[in-house]
């Protein structure tokens, strides 16, 4: 069955209606292996025999947990019979160290796998350039291994369980199965969200029915979702392709056009797999966390990662950022710092190193190249530029008499953050990071009307019309969005309406995706991006 | 369980009203008449739409095997029965199944060809879905048009006009010679056919004979597509549901193709003289096989003689 996506004819007319019906008709107690099994059979489908890493996955948390688990009630047992508070703090020393050990053992095997499927052909070409540049007569074979779906999405979950438990957050799970669907539920598989143990694994256990609201709710968010994707994202594809692949033949103008096209598609395409994977779990009546919320609303690049892929970011903070910078070198350096520099930069010091390595893992973690690495890079530079001169821009503010509240300010603000986003993505395209410095150079050094005025913009794959579909999308999307910040819930808002509005604009949005949705003839889909990473 | 009813009911309605736009829409979206001007996919093959009604006696579905091999028009020169190929490139066999019930909408043939080098495309669940997806509501097909759609043509009549001189024939005289070697080595290996795609050769021959239709299968010379092992694949599925088949590739005295100057790819597809091999040979056999009928000197059918006068000076045979 090609169940390829969650856009795919196979899942959404077979795939999804077979697991809605048998999860509806099977007793509540085995609900969860209904969509544990789905969820196997999805991976499957996609992936096939690479099926085993998520399994070995599975195995190694639940192990793993279980031996942290009876290392913490030997720790207790031992602490309770201690003698004295000198042996206590002995047993804790004692025990944190072989706690460390095993966390590490399990997070490392996860995140080995990880990095030899994914990143071993990356660093092993590397390598294999040095050598050849050192001049050494030696060269590292690089098999070709394939990658199974989302290993960068449950890896990052299988580490956070792990660690969940190593820092007693959390109980560890003794439940195989649970585990198991934890790490593989099927909505989130391909492209998140990233959740944690605490938030998902006791929804998708307890196997509540499905109720009409959730059903007609999750239904109208996956609609919505695929208008992002099947309108806007794929709509989107030809012109993108043509100018990120024959850039040399685009004036700068065309590059800037295709670099916000990119990073509207980029949004369209991962916010619209969102829709689809919190809007199937919802029919089951599960809340996933968001992943999004209204980014490009942000006012700084800081603030645009608090809304932008918020799963992962969290995940960066909460076990390399927090770890890091709370670790006691970093303590001791902050407290040194803060003498010298005073309580702004004095903190930034070691801030700024933990979020060294945080930029350094995200730009790794969307891919395996340099470019990557720079679109990393790019945004570490940003967001510690920001937080550097933060100090400096209010106070230049203040004298000028700047409202840094006021409307215009803050839409100042918003533009140039949606610019710098923007530039970044221009690398993050880019297939690599050579390609993508010499569109910049030509995105900076060649803008003009030209491309405009002699309509060179409607013939790169795609006319005015669809120029036209693409901002009606894009303007519904806006609406929504402007709903959100306003701290209104447009579903919600829709289900209180009368059923004639109800209906209504339920019929207009499948009638728009079925009309004007770049599929059929002349159409090649978009590749699900972030699957891949 | 009185509010659950209601929703129920509720869900029912707004399904029943999402199908009812659907309906409305797709007529919209079709296109009213059978040319490209007006929006038609396939135009060639759908020209049969234009035929005149139970004018066609033999229908010939598959790929571009067949529209590549098989020309009515030398059927009707020398056998006098109408034919016509609804013969797309890369056709799936639900689109062979489409053509083959658009086709008895309006027609009554007596003779179904399908050409077998679709039977190893495999079909996926997401296109035969698509496909009958498209088939129930005509917009999944057609929406592309919105783009050129005019207001005026919105509300129109159907109404298919347009013929094809060729009936569905594609003429190439290019030759790209391929080598005379021997391409069907006896073997009992089978190749597999799919699940999804036997359903379909079933389907389309039980449909044939609730028809009152012959359906049968032909392989037309490929030596690229075509191989003893998918031969047998497919004598295995003709015996299994009792069909009839005829291999050309097989009968090298009956069908004398010579890969040297009869091809336009080096053996994947025939040319024109690879055709007019195939089809001389084939319009016998049909006619003498099924006694169809010669129409020749039937005034009704005086437009395919036109067609003839037409198809003969283009492929330099007036």
């Amino acid at each position: 069955m090609a169940v390829s996506s969650y856009y795919s004819i196979a899942y959404l007319a077979l795939f999804l209606p077979i697991v809605i019906i048998l999860y509806t008709v099977m007793p509540k107690k085995v609900r969860w292996l209904v969509l544990l099994l789905s969820s196997w059979w999805f991976f499957w489908c996609v992936s096939g025999k690479l099926l085993v890493y998520i399994l070995l996955s599975s195995l190694s948390i639940h192990h793993g947990g279980i031996w942290l688990s009876l290392l913490q009630k030997e720790r207790d047992s031992l602490m309770e019979t201690a003698a004295d508070k000198e042996r206590k703090k002995e047993l804790r020393s004692l025990y944190k160290r072989k706690q460390r050990m095993a966390a590490a053992a399990i997070a490392g095997l996860n995140i080995g796998i990880l990095v030899f499927l994914k990143y071993g052909a990356f660093f092993g070409g590397n390598l294999n350039s040095l050598l050849a540049l050192l001049k050494i007569p030696a060269v590292v074979s690089i098999p070709s291994l394939a990658v199974p779906i989302g290993i960068s999405f449950y890896t990052l979950q299988a580490v956070s369980y792990i660690m969940d438990v190593y820092h007693e957050k959390i109980q560890a799970d003794r439940n195989m199965g649970r585990l198991a669907l934890y790490l593989s539920f099927f909505p989130q598989l391909m492209e998140g969200p990233i959740c944690r143990y605490s938030e998902t694994a006791m929804q998708l256990w307890r196997g509540e029915r499905i109720r009409h609201e959730n059903l007609v709710s999750g239904t109208q968010r996956m609609v919505f979702g695929m208008m992002k994707k099947i309108v806007i994202a794929d709509r989107l594809n030809q012109f993108i392709k043509n100018v990120f692949t024959n850039n040399s033949n685009y004036d700068g103008t065309m590059t800037a056009i295709a670099v916000v096209l990119y990073t509207c598609q980029l949004y369209m395409e991962f916010s619209g797999t969102m829709d689809m994977a919190l809007g199937c779990s919802e029919i089951f009546g599960m809340r996933m966390p968001e992943n999004f919320r209204q980014p490009f609303f942000s006012r700084s690049i800081s603030e645009f990662w608090q809304r932008w892929h918020i799963t992962l970011g969290t995940w960066f903070k909460d076990y390399i950022f927090y770890p890091l910078s709370m670790a006691n070198p970093m303590k001791k350096l902050t407290s040194r710092a803060r003498k010298k520099l005073g309580n702004h930069y004095g903190p930034l010091i070691a801030g700024s190193a933990a979020l060294f390595v945080v930029w350094l893992c995200n730009g790794l973690w969307h891919g395996a190249g340099w470019h990557y690495i720079f679109f990393g890079m790019y945004h570490f530079v940003l967001i510690l530029a920001g937080n550097m001169t933060e100090p400096l821009f209010r106070g230049a503010a203040e004298k000028l008499h700047i409202r840094r509240e006021s409307v215009p300010y803050r839409a100042f603000q918003v533009v140039r953050t949606a610019a710098l986003v923007c530039v970044g993505e221009l690398f993050f395209r880019a297939d690599s990071l050579r390609i993508g410095l010499s569109m910049f150079r030509n995105m900076v050094t060649g803008l003009s009307f030209a491309s405009i005025r002699n309509g060179t913009v409607f013939q790169a794959g795609m006319d005015r019309k669809d120029f036209v579909i693409v901002l009606i999308g894009v303007l519904i999307v806006l609406v929504n969005s402007v709903m959100k910040e306003k701290g209104i819930q447009p579903r919600k808002w829709l289900a209180g309406r009368p059923a004639a509005v109800r209906w209504a604009v339920c019929y207009a949005l499948i009638l728009f995706v079925v009309v004007f949705g770049a599929y059929g003839t002349g159409y090649v889909p978009l590749d699900p991006i972030y699957a891949n990473f | 369980m009185k509010k659950g009813i209601r929703k129920a009911a509720g869900s029912v309605v707004f399904l029943a009203g999402l199908c009812a736009l659907l309906i409305f829409v797709s007529y919209l979206f079709l296109p009213k008449n059978n040319m490209a001007e007006f929006g038609m996919d396939e135009v060639t093959a759908n020209g049969i739409l234009g035929e005149k009604e139970n004018s066609i006696d033999v229908l010939v579905v598959g790929d571009s095997e067949s529209y590549s091999a098989i020309s009515p028009m030398e059927m009707w020169a020398q056998q006098g029965f109408t034919s016509y190929v609804c013969g797309t490139s890369g056709q799936y066999l639900y689109l062979s199944d489409t053509f083959l019930k658009r086709a008895f909408e309006k027609q009554q043939p007596k003779v179904v060809i399908l050409e077998t080098d679709a039977i190893y495309r495999d079909v996926t669940f997401g296109g035969s879905f698509m496909n009958r997806l498209e088939n129930l509501f005509s917009v999944f097909r057609y929406h592309n048009r919105w783009k050129s759609i005019g207001p005026g043509e919105l509300f129109s009549s159907v109404e298919y006009t347009w013929t094809d001189d060729y009936k569905g024939y594609s003429y190439n005289a290019a030759v790209d010679a391929g080598k005379n070697e021997e391409h069907m080595n006896p073997t009992d290996h089978v190749a597999e056919i799919k699940e999804l795609n036997e359903e379909y050769v079933a389907g389309m021959a039980q449909f044939c004979k609730d028809n009152g239709a012959v359906f049968l299968l032909v392989s037309t010379p490929s030596t690229v597509n075509w191989n003893y092992e998918r031969h047998n694949g497919v004598q295995q599925l003709a015996d299994k549901y009792g069909i009839p088949y005829i291999d050309l590739n097989l009968m090298k005295e009956e069908v004398p193709i010579d890969w040297t100057t009869d091809t336009r790819d080096k053996g994947d597809h025939l040319n024109h003289s690879g055709a007019v091999k195939v089809s001389a040979w084939l319009g016998k056999y049909l006619k003498e096989q099924y006694s169809l009928p010669d129409h020749r000197n039937d005034s009704a059918y005086a437009k395919w003689n036109e067609a003839l006068d037409r198809y003969k000076k283009a492929v330099g045979q007036a």
